[in-house]
């Protein structure tokens, strides 16, 4: 019964009945889109999690062949890190961002953007100076690797969240908003019914009390068509007054006789 | 004539340096060292051989750079024992030699200074060789000009630099390119030592720094290729000293690509085989190939340095030596380092290629 | 939203001396007007103090994009990383050339392990 669950408490009007059952209607489509969205972003997101978990793994791979590339410098010219930490000035190795919608998520995307800069081209001249440029092309790629990564954990982050918003209204609409709206209308319907039941007494009453009255009328009628006159006189003089037609009736008598 | 002479003040050294190089590691040992699985077996491995227990200090776990450090300190302490009983000119002889080691020392301050660092924390990085007593006073130099005056006062190096740059140079000028023709006026000045020191000497010291000369106009041919350094001043870089020169530095001042680097690499039957393998795995692969094969040529300029440096024993009574085993040892020090990299890297196909010397 | 990542472009790191030089030769290093430079070394020196203030100062710049961390490195300020929650700077733990990466340790990976084992 509309006592069992939570639910708004309007007038129970029709009126009231067909709004409310518009906004069931609203909330059951809203449900069942967000429901859709949900899916769509778990399964991007599910994705999103095996590529993580592979470029994870990759980048492990991608860090040792990197870090390899740096020994074989180390192997040819010496320790060179000093020298290339001072000549860093302005990255020529920088991301762009661009975005990525999945069913309405905008998910950024980074991209490596790469400026040729001669900043270290120099570096290892008199010996090394091609293992350098290796290394450096190698850690390029791992940088991108990284950069790659970054975007797809950015994206797991994200898409996380929103799963996580869209999963708290899916299961705030389905239940707790539409067992409200439900309990509602079935609240107004159980009121409506009870007005509904009250008035119908109501008429049957007075259609008893008219289906009385005008069964005593006919009884009359029929009365007076069968003995002329006498029934009809009754009646009428059933209509003026009873103690008064008792009276008339004994006086008529007298009158008559 | 030398011959005669020559044991009276250095026959005591160069047999303490022929003694040095019987400590070298042999195949045998290297082959052992590449067996190991951790750093710890490697140390194991090589607490057998000459360097003992240089490593038994270390705290755990071990790291390649410290591995590095420490056979460069062993060397260090050799150098500096035969530079303490070395009489002249052999003990001339040994200071030019630190002279390389130096440039790079002073080159690193000189970074440091231009970008306004503490450059007292740089003294820890410099090559240990390199180290001279006045080189802390660079420190104190807090702007270029100071630094140029300094280094023309303080150290040996003096005349390279007032020959080659001014103190205006040393902020404009890229660091490489410093460097490189500090160097160039090093490695000619050697030259002319080791002429003035006549005999074998000079004969055994020809060859190598010839080579030593070649490496480098090459390499800087090869690594100046698609940069913006003018083909002028690649030129001046070169030493006017080595088998190329001059015709073939000429040759290479005005080379575009590594095809021409290899004509120039044909004049001289040892360097033919250098840049010739190289040409076979180029021609799958533009870039990668590329990459692969100019790694293949410093190998291979690495393998010729061991070769010409393992004849410098072959003969008596020069200097060569002294000079030889620093150069080898470094070989095997770089090549410790390798093997200990890719054991600690786990890159064990690589493992192989170190440089062996004997 | 859109805005928060357009200005970003850099990428910084924290790591020991060959992951940052390496990264530094593939051309990330910045050093900006008043000197900061974008990048950390980490050695056995290194306070953590100093290791978590930079943490902090590449976490609330504006300019950075992905943060990159050697993961041995992470585990020295471990509570600090795991709190991290903005999504950007995004933070990379990255293995280093004496610590093979273990996935078991990355804040990231954990969640995404928690997650596959619902």
């Amino acid at each position: 019964m509309s006592g069992s669950g939570a639910r708004e408490s309007p007038f129970p009007t029709r009126m009231a009945l067909t709004n409310t059952k518009i906004r069931l209607k609203g909330a059951q489509t809203g449900h069942s889109l967000l429901a859709k969205k949900r899916d769509a972003l778990t399964t991007r997101f599910r994705a999103i999690l095996r590529k993580v978990d592979e470029a994870k793994r990759k980048m492990g791979r991608v860090m040792q062949l990197a870090s390899f590339s740096l020994a074989e410098v180390t192997y040819a010219t010496g320790d060179i890190s000093y020298l290339v930490q001072e000549q860093a000035k302005n990255a020529t190795l920088k991301v762009k961002a661009r975005q990525d919608n999945v069913s309405g998520v905008v998910l950024p995307v980074f991209e490596v953007d790469r400026t040729t800069g001669s900043d270290f081209n120099l570096t290892g001249l008199g010996r090394g100076g091609q293992q350098v440029l290796k290394s450096k092309e190698v850690y390029a790629k791992a940088a991108e690797t990284l950069v790659e990564l970054a975007s797809l954990q950015t994206a797991f982050m994200i898409l996380d969240e929103v799963i996580r918003v869209t999963n708290r209204r899916v299961n705030a609409i389905e239940h707790v908003i539409i067992p409200k709206l439900e309990n509602t209308v079935k609240y107004i319907l159980s009121e409506l019914d009870e007005m509904d039941r009250e008035e119908f007494f109501r008429l049957k009453k007075v259609q008893g009390k008219k289906k009385r009255d005008a069964e005593a009328a006919a009884a009359l009628l029929a009365g007076k068509a069968t003995t002329e006159e006498a029934p009809v006189e009754t009646v009428a003089e059933d209509d003026e007054g009873e103690g008064g037609g008792d009276l008339l009736s004994s006086r008529d008598e007298d009158v008559i006789f | 004539m030398e011959a005669l002479f020559f044991n009276a003040s250095t026959g005591f050294l160069e047999g303490i340096v022929r003694g040095y190089k019987t400590g070298i590691l042999t195949q045998s040992q290297y082959t052992n060292l590449t067996q190991c699985e951790t750093l710890e077996d490697f140390r194991m491995q090589l607490s057998s051989t000459d360097y003992g227990n240089f490593l038994a200090n270390e705290p755990l776990p071990l790291s390649t750079s410290t591995i590095a450090d420490k056979a460069t300190q062993v060397l260090v302490d050799q150098f500096n024992y035969l530079r303490s009983n070395a009489v002249e000119p052999l003990s001339k002889f040994l200071e030019y030699m630190t002279y390389g080691y130096m440039i790079d020392n002073v080159v690193l301050l000189i970074t440091g200074t231009l970008h306004e660092r503490d450059t007292h924390e740089l003294l820890e990085r410099c090559h240990p060789l390199g180290v001279f007593d006045t080189m802390p006073a660079l420190c104190v130099a807090t702007n270029v000009e100071e630094l140029y005056r300094s280094v023309l006062v303080e150290t040996p190096l003096a005349p390279y630099f007032r020959d080659c740059i001014s103190a205006s140079d040393l902020d404009d000028l890229n660091i490489e390119i410093i460097r490189n023709t500090v160097y160039k006026a090093y490695l000619e000045d050697f030259y002319a030592f080791c002429s003035s020191v006549g005999g074998p000497t000079s004969q055994v010291m020809h060859s190598i720094l010839s080579f030593e000369a070649d490496r480098r106009t090459i390499n800087i041919t090869i690594n100046s290729l698609n940069t913006d350094l003018a083909k002028e001043q690649r030129a001046k870089l070169f030493p006017a000293i080595g088998r190329l020169y001059p015709a073939g530095n000429n040759a290479l001042a005005k080379a575009d690509d590594v095809d021409t680097v290899r004509q120039v690499c044909e004049y001289v039957p040892e360097y033919r085989s250098f840049l010739d393998a190289s040409s076979n795995t180029q021609n799958g692969d533009s870039y990668g190939g590329d990459g692969s094969a100019a790694a293949a040529l410093e190998d291979k300029f690495f393998a010729e340095e061991v070769r010409l440096n393992k004849n410098a024993f072959l003969q008596q009574f020069q200097y060569g030596v002294f000079y030889s085993y620093v150069k080898l040892k470094e070989q095997e020090i770089r090549s410790i380092t390798w093997i200990a990299e890719c054991i600690a890297q786990n890159a064990k196909d690589r493992i192989h290629d170190y440089i062996p010397i004997f | 939203m859109a805005s928060a990542y357009r200005n970003r472009n850099l990428l910084a790191v924290i790591g020991d001396e060959d992951s940052v030089t390496g990264l530094l030769l593939a051309g990330i290093g910045q050093i900006n007007e008043h000197q900061k430079k974008n990048f950390l070394i980490v050695d056995s020196k290194t306070q953590v103090s100093s290791i978590e203030s930079a943490f902090q100062e590449f976490t609330e710049r504006s300019d950075i994009a992905i943060l990159l961390i050697n993961q041995h490195v992470a585990e020295k300020i471990r509570p600090t990383v795991d709190r991290y929650q903005q999504t950007f700077p995004a933070l990379l733990e990255i293995p280093s050339k004496d610590h093979p990466y273990d996935p078991s340790k990355d804040s990231i990976l954990k969640r995404v392990q928690k997650l596959y084992g619902d």
